[in-house]
Parts: C-alpha cells; structure tokens; sequence
C-alpha cells in the first residue's frame, strides 16, 4: 500500500503572540494585521478566551468583524481553541451536563466565526467527546484533541480518547498533535531566562537531574519541589523552574505515527531555533516527515511558548520556526 | 517581570472620594471567572491593609473579595484592569507609595494549579 504524501502548510496561532498582545502592544485586530502583513497565515487560530470578549459566547458584532477583517486580511481560519472550565470554583467540579453545555457554546461560538475546527483538552474527559460527537457532526465541526505534554500517541490519557475514536468512529473526531510532549531536551532559552531571573546553579542541576526521569509531571514537580523546599530555594524561583514539567515532556516522537490517520491540525510547538536551524528542545527533522509522508494534509501553526519565561518579539520566532519547518518539508 | 506576571495595572494608585484606588492586572494569557481569582495580599507603604475591608471593581460590578468566591459567571477580560478600592486611605495627589500586591489564580482548566503573583512599585498617587 502507498501512501499519498501530505500537503502541510505552516500557518499562526495568536497564542504565540501572546507577550506583544498581554502587553497591550497590539490589540486582536492589530495581531491579524501583522500577522498577513508578515505573511505568517493565512491560516490563524485563535484561543476564544484570550481574544474573544464574552466568551464562550461569541456576539453578532464581534464575529461580523472578524469575518470582516480575514476577509481584507485574506487570512482563513482554522482553528478555535476552547476550554473546558471544570473548576469554577477551585477543586469544586461543575456536574457534567453543566460542563457539556459549557462545550456546545463553544462549538456553536467556533461555528459562527467560520472555525472548521476546534481544539479541545485533556480537560475535557472522553465520556464528554463521545456525547459531543454527533453534535460536531451536526454542525460540520471538527473535534480535536490537543495530545499536549506529559501526553503523547501512547500514553494512557490518550489511549482513553483512542479507545472512544474507535468505538464512535466519526469523522468529527481528530488528533491536534502538539510537539512538546516529545522533547529531546529542556530549551536553552529556559534555563538561560531562569538564571537571569536569579535561579541558583544548584536548582537548575536539580531541574536538568528531575525533569528526564520518567513519571508523570506533577509526581516529578513535586519531587523537586520538595527537595528545593528543603535545600531552601525560594519559592517564586521553585515555581518559575516547574512551569516546565507542564509544558514538555521527554518521549520518543516516532510515537506520532500512530496518531496520524486521524491528525486533523498540528502544534507546532517551538521555544526557539538555533544558529544551525533547529528547534532547541524539539527534534523537528524526525517528526515532520513522519506526517508529510503519513499523508497528514492540513496546517501546522507556530507556537511559540518561550513567552512564558522570556520577552522576545514573537513575530521573529514565528518566522524563523515557519523557515525551520519549510525546509524540512520540502526536503525530498 | 515577565507581562503574564504583573498584577499592577498603567492606572496605578489614584485618590477616590472613598479611599484609595489600585489599578490591577489579571497575570494569566486568557479570560477567567472572578471566582478562580484570588486577592491575597495588599500592602502600602509596609502596612498591611485588612482584606476583608477592599473592594473590587470591574466592568461595572462591585464585590467584596468573599462575593468574588461565587462568581461563576462573571468573566475578567484579560485586558481590562479592575480596581482595588481601599477604604478610608488617604492619598495626596502626586505623594509617592511602595505598594504591594499579590494576586494567585485557579486556572478552571487546570485542576489543582494555583497560581501566585506578587509584585510591589513606588508609584506616585494620580
């Protein structure tokens, strides 16, 4: 059998930008702006809640803009990333018909802005996805598991969703793959920003001795988090060295494969590349050929997460993560 | 002081008919319910200001911080400021204050992360 190889064009996701839009540099519509103007789409995902007032509910005003400005912008959107608000009130679980109609709102607000996809989470458990499924069908959406860090193809939070696929077997149903979870190394960014911002030799060995073994991430945080509690690191830098366990995980990428018949959109998560063209954390050249030549045809958004410990001008990472990615892809 | 981390807002410390009022932040990259937000601390000039005596603006809506616990519904855009108001304190326009702020989150999203914010600033009184 042959397979037929995938078509895979680079596109934004405004989280990446999230440092310039925090910031209050640039407003939502001044973000599209320049990301056309950069040539950085035309597919451009949007998180609902960092972009949309009044979120999950999406008003005619706001969604005739949109729709307006990607038109001028000849931008096209892609996906609409949710959440699942379980926890309303810390560690108060909302009952689960509250937590499915808190979906819907969400699917229908996707709808209405022209998302063909939504990006959902971990946080949304697959009892909910399997009951979500011929909704999504019903509004032509598309469903997709963000398979984020700790997690990747085989671990058992993602076997549960597998499982779920196979039994209700709808075209509404797809993977978001998103690299973090299977990271080579911590970024050098990182533990470079942790040592400006004053964290001691001795607690950076302590993460780099931690953060490789294996476990899952708030078993291993915690871990550190108690040996640093002990050896008397302050905890504000305690807390800006375990942001990490949360956001990469070391695992063997060749797992995605398994993902990729069902892959509908990708993360291309990134923290920087370096002088010679590599992501730092992140080995590209063996992940992205597994999709192209798995047949995967769809968008990989940059996303840029290094604005979660350093300030750096997210459109230039952005640009040279899409070059990254167009010369692996269109290598033979 | 990374943006995601400021929990001060441009506005600063102004002067009000009823007290003193602080511009505050929300340090997360997307929106979240005022019941996930949690003010945990509030110092000016080295004294601590009794919690249970603030109240907090936004959009309109006015809440002690024990209300804020059952704001479900009630959405903090994450680029709008909210104000702290703090009764009773008296601020001379343009006199200079060391205040502190701390201000911890509950991503809905993310179950049992907590998340704490503190920073402190001279400002001078608008």
């Amino acid at each position: 059998m042959t397979t037929k190889t995938g078509v895979i064009e680079t596109s934004a996701t405004l989280y990446a930008y999230t440092n310039e839009y925090i910031s209050r540099q640039y407003g939502f519509e001044d973000l599209l702006r320049e990301v056309a103007r950069r040539g950085q789409g035309p597919g451009v995902e949007v998180v609902g809640f960092q972009s949309i007032r009044g979120f999950p509910d999406v008003d005619d005003a706001f969604a005739e803009r949109f729709r307006e400005l990607i038109a001028e912008l000849g931008l096209r959107p892609t996906s609409l990333a949710i959440n699942s608000d379980r926890f309303l009130k810390p560690g108060q679980p909302v009952a689960d018909d509250v937590l499915a109609e808190y979906h819907r709102r969400q699917m229908r607000a996707a709808v209405k802005l022209g998302f063909p996809i939504l990006r959902y989470q971990f946080a949304t458990p697959p009892s909910l996805v399997r009951e979500l499924a011929p909704y999504a069908e019903d509004l032509g959406l598309k469903l997709g598991l963000e398979v984020h860090a700790p997690a990747h193809a085989h671990h058992p939070l993602v076997l549960a969703y597998r499982e779920v696929y196979e039994q209700v077997n709808s075209p509404a149903l797809g993977w978001i793959p998103d690299f973090g979870g299977t990271a080579e190394r911590l970024p050098q960014s990182f533990l470079d920003a942790s040592r400006a911002r004053g964290v001691p030799e001795g607690l950076i060995a302590l993460l780099l001795e931690i953060w490789p073994e294996p476990g899952e991430s708030h078993v291993r945080a915690g871990k550190l988090r108690e040996i640093a509690t002990r050896d008397g690191h302050a905890s504000e830098h305690i807390q800006a060295v375990s942001l990490i366990f949360f956001i990469l995980a070391k695992n063997d990428p060749r797992g995605w494969s398994e993902l990729v018949d069902r892959t509908i959109h990708i993360h291309g998560k990134f923290y920087g590349v370096d002088a010679d063209g590599r992501e730092e954390a992140i080995d590209y050249d063996t992940i992205l050929p597994i999709f192209r030549d798995g047949g995967f045809s769809g968008t990989i958004c940059s996303e840029w997460e290094g604005h979660a410990y350093m300030v750096a001008d997210a459109f230039d990472k952005v640009a040279a993560h899409q070059a990254m990615c167009r010369r692996i892809l269109d290598a033979a | 002081m990374l943006p995601v981390e400021r929990v001060i807002g441009d506005g600063g410390l102004s002067a009000g008919p009823d007290g003193g009022r602080l511009d505050v932040r929300l340090p997360w990259y997307r929106s979240l319910p005022l019941s996930t937000v949690r003010v945990e601390a509030l110092e000016v000039d080295g004294a601590q200001i009794p919690l249970e005596s603030l109240r907090f603006e936004l959009d309109g809506g006015s809440w002690t911080l024990a209300e804020l616990e059952d704001q479900t519904d009630r959405f903090w855009f994450v680029l709008d400021s909210a104000r702290l108001v703090i009764p009773g304190l008296s601020l001379a326009p343009g006199s200079a204050h060391r205040v502190a702020l701390t201000i911890s989150l509950f991503p809905p999203y993310i179950p049992g992360m907590k998340r704490a914010n503190a920073q402190s600033e001279t400002l001078l009184v608008r």
